[in-house]
């Protein structure tokens, strides 16, 4: 899709000037272990995320981009600094908010799909949607990644590029308000993967969830509207660009 | 120690709650098998020995009286080996502390020497000085403890109508008398029942015996027909009032002992082996899981030059050392509670020593087995990966393949959570685990039925003999049968309120070759106090003509309601009488046979004669009442209900105690152990999943339920069936030890059920929340990394 169909990029920026971002992060360390064992993971993000933006963070193994992805989805916690999720620290968060954190407002996507094998694709939906407060229903989410045909199949009778679009299924239904996917198209082909990244971006655009993709791959760049680059642990650059690339005009 | 041994003990600590839980259940077979067969050998062993040593007897006769001469006709008898001849008579005692009078079986010592046969183990003090020792006694074990009788106290006993002091010189015990009970007793009352020795001189002269005898015991020469020499024995016998002799598996004593072996045979064998494969299988799933999480190093090892052979014997170890330590914990396990067991069969049996016999032979089968049937568990997952070309080995297992449960084609599913429907696959993809861990529960289930529904039964036999049957408080009998009249000496008798007279005859019964010994019990017509019941139940009411006996009699020789059954009068004038049989009745404790007392007196051509009477005696006269029956001298035996019913319950309450404990022990032992183990290798297996599902939203409450589902369903099958398991475990126990001593009602009650559900339900979910636990150490970033 071009993305003027939805606005131009400094549309974007200016309603986000008054918006309260979804993500404020100030500062933001993660160091693991301690004294002279000590490993540095985050050292000091500063970034603001909001509504209805697709961001993605580039960055090397080891530059940071997953700890800081973890930090955002409440898997782990920050050594220093401040992670505000729509004003609230996360840091706060005992473990009975986070995870109704994660289980009301993120959805996830993982790079090896990570579905349940012993049920079928609406199965794997399903089993969200049972515990969310106002999801869709399994089978929209489905027809949303293109599934519909195949809703009654098991994982292992479904293609890597199926079994990422059922999880990105798995990941909306609950209509979250940030989408995080890390390395969703890592395993795939590059026509599988630009299936799955439309299926990315169309939820962004339709239903204005704040999503972040992981990737090495830098030609993904093209369809964010920023692009955060990590290295050693910190933002070494950060690129606005004016115009989306539709999905469909990436190739790698 | 080698690399690859270090590897295993570090890979064992990492196990090491897995391992436990796999021993703790070979224990449980192991201590199981090596309890019972050691039980079973100790009981063999003592028996035997003290058979030998202390001269038991191979045949056994009573008699009215005979000339001691006639023991050179016995003697002379082709295949008799040694004779020996006594008087044994029952008497009336008075003992201090005791309200109640107890019965007495008093024998007699021979003049000169010891016994040749059923000679006596002096437990403390001495025998009866000499011959021309007066007043004095030695004194069975079992109602000395039950009295604390020592040597040197005192009581009285009525001799032929004469109260007469004793002393006790000694407490003594008697190959003969190992179980101490009147014949035909299931259990032991030692209060009211005692057995005794005194100088044959004393007791003969009492009784105007003296010259003569009315017991014998004989052994045979090696290779001599018991079965002839039991008919010569009673040819010669039948003029001096013989009551038919019988070999040693008609002997009370001896027959009691084989039942409770019988008993201990029947639970050594099927539940310790199905354990044992518990313990197999679950040694297999562990090490299946092991070495699928160590297919990477399986690949390196090979890669790097280790031979199948040494990676084989690798883990072959690994499962060593789970059978060493299961071994070790059963035999210990097995001698403990073999220990608390054989303590618990010195309320029933006396033996100058019954110990602890570990059976080696059976630890070192048991132990065999085990580490075989673990081996052969091993074997299969070792095949698997030491095919593998390590370069296949070295990629991540495909992902698993699943289907629809067979119950959701059904059409139902559409009410199943996908959580549940998930446990129903896991447990469809696996049926051969997901079964045995169900027969595992199933079975830990089972033998929690069984010994509470041993009690059971006995309470409903207690409550239908003493409830049903009898209604007296007491049973009195004289020393010789009297005149009908002395009925209304009972009734006169201080405190009594009702008094029903009863005629008991000994007599044999024929059927083909088959013949029984036992007392007709002559009783009124449709008497208020004991009374004859059939099947549904309702009392009969005692035709004018033939008799009403035990339904097992019946089935014993043979015969049914409408036969008629040839019996030999064994008192008074012996005569042969045919009968016919007008109804079974139902009644658990022995066998017995009824008949209208008049058609009894008159078959006996005796006019009208009474053996005694059940009275029912007011409660606030009790004390008057004992008194009278201490000073009437012609009352020989005084059975109280209450104090039988009670004791009883004691003897039950305890032995069935410790059985329960310990079966309890081993369930709760198994089903933590399966449940644990299980639910472990899950998590294993589905850490990745479950991880995912906490990262997705699901608490870990939510995730546990996950983690667990299928185990629930599991136990929610198999409690229903080791029910159905158990009663039929019990059912055919009760079938193999139904004899005609020792005969118990299958019951079943809801709170037998309610128990073995509380204790594997409450063993399993304790289980599986601890197992649980670990889902606070699984890694949720680990979801997110990719497979490889």
């Amino acid at each position: 899709m071009p993305s003027d169909s939805h606005g131009s990029p400094s549309s974007v920026r200016s309603t986000r000037g008054k918006d309260e971002p979804v993500f404020h992060v100030r500062g933001l360390a993660r160091i693991y272990g301690e004294d002279t064992a000590a490993v540095t993971a985050l050292a000091g993000v500063d970034l603001d995320l909001f509504a209805g933006e697709l961001i993605v963070l580039l960055g090397a193994s080891g530059s940071g981009k997953s700890t800081l992805l973890n930090q955002l989805g409440g898997l782990d916690s920050p050594t220093h600094g401040t992670l505000l999720y729509r004003g609230e620290n996360l840091a706060d968060f005992d473990e009975k908010a986070l995870t109704s954190f994660r289980r009301d407002a993120v959805g996830f996507v993982f790079q090896a799909y990570n579905l349940i094998p012993s049920l079928t694709a609406r199965e794997n939906v399903a089993l969200i949607t049972e515990i969310c407060p106002a999801p869709m229903a399994p089978e929209d989410a489905l027809a949303l990644v293109g599934l519909s045909e195949r809703m009654d199949h098991f994982p292992a009778q479904l293609s890597g590029g199926e079994q990422q679009r059922v999880a990105i299924a798995r990941a909306i239904a609950k209509r979250p308000q940030v989408l995080l996917c890390d390395e969703p198209t890592g395993a795939l082909d590059v026509r599988t993967g630009i299936t799955v990244l439309e299926a990315i971006e169309r939820i962004n655009r339709d239903l204005g969830t704040l999503a972040v993709i992981i990737t090495h791959n830098a030609i993904l760049a093209d369809m964010a509207d920023r692009v955060f680059t990590l290295s050693d642990g910190r933002i070494v650059n950060i690129r606005e660009n004016q115009l989306r690339a539709p999905v469909s005009s990436l190739a790698w | 120690m080698s690399l690859l041994d270090r590897k295993l003990f570090r890979d064992l600590k990492a196990l090491k709650s897995q391992a436990i839980a796999v021993a703790l259940v070979m224990a449980c077979g192991l201590a199981m098998m090596i309890m019972t067969r050691s039980l079973i050998l100790s009981l063999a062993t003592t028996r035997d020995s003290y058979y030998e040593r202390f001269r038991f007897a191979e045949v056994f006769a009573r008699l009215k009286r005979a000339p001691n001469s006639v023991r050179e006709e016995l003697a002379a008898i082709p295949g008799v080996a040694r004779v020996q001849i006594s008087i044994a008579i029952q008497v009336t005692l008075d003992v201090p502390g005791l309200m109640e009078p107890a019965v007495g079986l008093i024998n007699s010592l021979p003049e000169r020497g010891e016994p040749v046969l059923n000679r006596l183990h002096v437990r403390a003090g001495r025998l009866p000085a000499g011959r021309t020792a007066v007043g004095e006694l030695a004194v069975g074990e079992a109602f000395a403890a039950a009295h604390q009788l020592k040597p040197g106290a005192t009581l009285s006993a009525v001799l032929n109508g004469t109260k007469q002091p004793f002393r006790v010189t000694g407490v003594v015990l008697s190959p003969e008398f190992v179980f101490e009970a009147p014949p035909g007793a299931a259990l032991p009352d030692n209060k009211t029942y005692g057995v005794f020795w005194m100088p044959y001189k004393e007791l003969a002269t009492a009784f105007q015996l003296y010259g003569a005898f009315n017991s014998v015991a004989i052994t045979l020469d090696p290779g001599a027909s018991e079965g002839a020499v039991i008919a010569a024995i009673n040819r010669i016998l039948a003029p001096y009032g013989g009551r038919g002799a019988y070999g040693r598996v008609d002997h009370p004593s001896h027959r009691r002992v084989d039942d409770e072996i019988r008993v201990l045979q029947g639970l050594s064998v099927a539940f310790p082996l199905v354990f044992l494969g518990v313990a197999a299988f679950m040694t297999n799933s562990v090490m299946s899981r092991q070495i699928a999480l160590q297919r990477e190093q399986i690949a390196m090892l090979k890669a790097c030059g280790f031979g199948n052979r040494q990676i084989g014997l690798h883990y072959f170890k690994f499962s060593l050392a789970i059978v060493v330590g299961g071994v070790a914990l059963g035999a210990v396990g097995g001698v403990i509670l073999g220990y608390r067991l054989v303590e618990m069969y010195h309320l029933f049996f006396r033996f100058p020593q019954l110990d602890f016999i570990l059976d080696g032979r059976v630890l070192l089968t048991a132990a065999s087995v085990s580490a075989l049937a673990a081996f052969t568990g091993v074997a299969g997952a070792v095949h698997r990966a030491v095919r593998l070309p390590p370069a296949e080995a070295m990629r991540p297992e495909a992902p698993a393949r699943y289907q629809p449960a067979l119950v959701e084609r059904l059409g139902i599913s559409r009410w199943f959570s996908p959580s549940f429907r998930m446990a129903l696959r896991n447990i469809q993809r696996r049926p051969v685990r997901s079964g045995l861990t169900c027969l595992a529960l199933a079975l830990a289930t089972a033998i929690l039925i069984v010994p509470n529904s041993f009690r059971d039964g006995i309470t409903y036999v207690i409550d239908f003999q003493w409830d049903i049957v009898q209604r007296q408080t007491v049973t009195l009998s004289l020393v010789e049968p009297g005149p009908a009249r002395a009925i209304a000496d009972f009734r006169h008798m201080p405190g009594v309120v009702w008094a029903e007279p009863f005629r008991f005859v000994p007599i044999e019964l024929k059927a083909g070759p088959i013949t029984r010994r036992l007392l007709l019990q002559g009783l009124p017509e449709r008497g208020t106090l004991s009374r004859v019941i059939d099947a549904y139940p309702q009392q009969f009411t005692l035709p004018p003509r033939g008799i009403i006996m035990s339904a097992k009699l019946a089935s014993v020789l043979q015969l049914s309601t409408g036969d008629s059954v040839n019996a030999r009068v064994l008192e008074g004038r012996e005569r042969e009488i045919t009968i016919p049989i007008v109804g079974l009745a139902e009644d658990f404790a022995g066998i017995a046979c009824y008949m209208e007392i008049h058609a009894l007196n008159r078959l006996l051509l005796e006019g009208d004669c009474i053996s005694g009477a059940h009275v029912v005696v007011d409660k606030a006269r009790w004390p008057q009442f004992l008194a009278g029956v201490k000073e009437t001298p012609r009352i020989a035996g005084c059975i109280i209900k209450d104090s039988l019913r009670e004791g009883f319950r004691k003897t039950t309450a305890e032995s069935i105690g410790l059985l329960q404990k310990i079966y309890m022990l081993f369930a709760t032992i198994v089903a933590f152990g399966i449940i644990y183990n299980s639910a472990r290798i899950s998590l294993s297996e589905r850490a990745r999943e479950l991880a995912t599902l906490r990262v997705l939203g699901f608490s870990r409450g939510e995730v546990g339920a996950v983690l667990v589902g299928e185990l629930v369903v599991l136990t929610l099958v198999a409690l229903p069936a080791g029910l159905i398991i158990g009663s039929a475990f019990a059912k055919g126990i009760l079938t193999a030890v139904n004899t005609e001593t020792v005969r118990l009602p299958l019951v079943l009650t809801a709170e037998n059920y309610a128990f073995a559900v509380l204790v594997v339900a409450s063993a399993s979910a304790v289980s599986a929340v601890f197992a649980a636990r670990k889902l606070a150490d699984i890694d949720l970033v680990s979801a997110l990394k990719a497979l490889d």
